[in-house]
């Protein structure tokens, strides 16, 4: 995955080599030194611009439900890996691995890796 | 009418419909241009799901530059604004080093640079020279002309606005600097690149960048749209994610 970037990417590192770059905003945001995996439903996928998002509803065995708002990438380049404005839809099971905020905040973060319930990972290139 | 006569007629009634058509006798790509067709992309930089690439190298970024102390006082005044920065596209130069597919319109008397976040660069290959000085001003993708050589597209560029006020990770490079890029198909799915860049204000030397382009596999066209949908707004000095609108 990112594995290159989350080894090189701390905030002191961010600041003199920007490698994690996308044409929209600092990725500083994000804690690339952490990933959290959850589990869920899909509510809603936005196929859009300058990011697509998956608005995911958690439910932990032991807690109340919480909908993450996952960040990924525009979508042309989603396209360009092989996803379609229908490959996720509401309702599906998805378990994700994100990266999350650098502030802590939780029910957001940057998508990086996804799998359907039958263990298919989305994403791979064409 | 003796042959000779005919021949010189012939020639000038092609080359005034040659020129009616929009051709014109530039060189040996005036009327077949080189097939770069498709869409190209930065080595190793394909964006993943995130985003972000998975490896490749961002070489226009400045880390190796040779920058002049002026230069290295632009460099640390711009990594102190970066926290909380957004860009609308690459700009250039980093378009030309981007996880941003981008094609290469060739035809004979312009080549357009055109990438999926709307960056537009007009390459003049007409035989044009870069306008005079007062008819310049600086813009994001600058002022270019080029030539070809062969089959190497040699493009000049210029006027070209601080890079970093564009994009907050470009090197910040002034005004002032000139962008030498010369350009070669070197196999059916390899575009290599050399850029030299000069500037008497931020670099002590030239600053020389070997670039490759490979192909964008998963597009079949290039689409553009808008930021229509940017959930990203500061707090606290950072980015966080906000709720969608519905």
């Amino acid at each position: 995955m990112i594995a290159k970037t989350l080894r090189v990417l701390s905030l002191s590192s961010l600041l003199v080599l920007p490698l994690g770059l996308h044409a929209h905003h600092s990725p500083a945001m994000f804690d690339f030194s952490k990933q959290v995996t959850l589990t869920g439903t899909v509510r809603l996928f936005q196929w859009t611009n300058p990011h697509s998002y998956i608005q995911l509803v958690v439910k932990p065995a032991d807690g109340a439900e919480q909908e993450w708002s996952l960040e990924m990438g525009a979508n042309a380049y989603l396209y360009n890996l092989g996803w379609r404005p229908s490959t996720v839809k509401a309702g599906d099971t998805l378990t994700v691995t994100v990266v999350p905020l650098r502030s802590g905040k939780p029910g957001a973060g940057l998508l990086v890796e996804a799998k359907t319930a039958d263990g298919k990972t989305l994403g791979a290139n064409p | 009418m003796n042959t000779r006569r005919s021949n010189v007629l012939l020639a000038l009634a092609c080359a005034t419909f040659a020129s009616l058509l929009g051709g014109t006798p530039l060189g040996a790509h005036a009327q077949s241009p080189p097939d770069w067709r498709g869409y190209w992309i930065g080595e190793g930089l394909t964006a993943e799901i995130s985003g972000f690439p998975a490896g490749g190298d961002y070489k226009l970024l400045g880390q190796t530059a040779p920058w002049s102390e002026e230069g290295r006082k632009r460099v640390e005044a711009t990594r102190a604004r970066q926290m909380d920065q957004k860009a609308n596209g690459w700009g250039f130069p980093l378009m030309m080093n981007s996880a941003a597919p981008m094609q290469f319109l060739i035809t004979p008397r312009e080549t357009l640079i055109i990438n999926i976040y709307r960056d537009v660069r007009h390459v003049h290959t007409d035989g044009r020279s870069l306008p005079p000085e007062e008819d310049r001003w600086p813009t994001t993708w600058g002022e270019s002309v080029g030539r070809w050589e062969g089959d190497t597209l040699i493009i000049e560029t210029v006027s070209v606005r601080n890079p970093n006020r564009y994009f907050f990770s470009s090197p910040p490079l002034s005004e002032e600097a000139r962008y030498v890029e010369r350009l070669r198909m070197t196999g059916p799915d390899r575009i290599e690149s050399v850029m030299t860049i000069t500037d008497p204000v931020a670099l002590s030397a030239p600053w020389v960048v070997d670039l490759v382009y490979e192909r964008a596999m998963g597009l079949d066209r290039m689409m553009h749209d808008d930021y229509d949908n940017d959930r990203s707004e500061v707090e606290d000095g950072l980015f966080t994610i906000v709720p969608p609108k519905e």
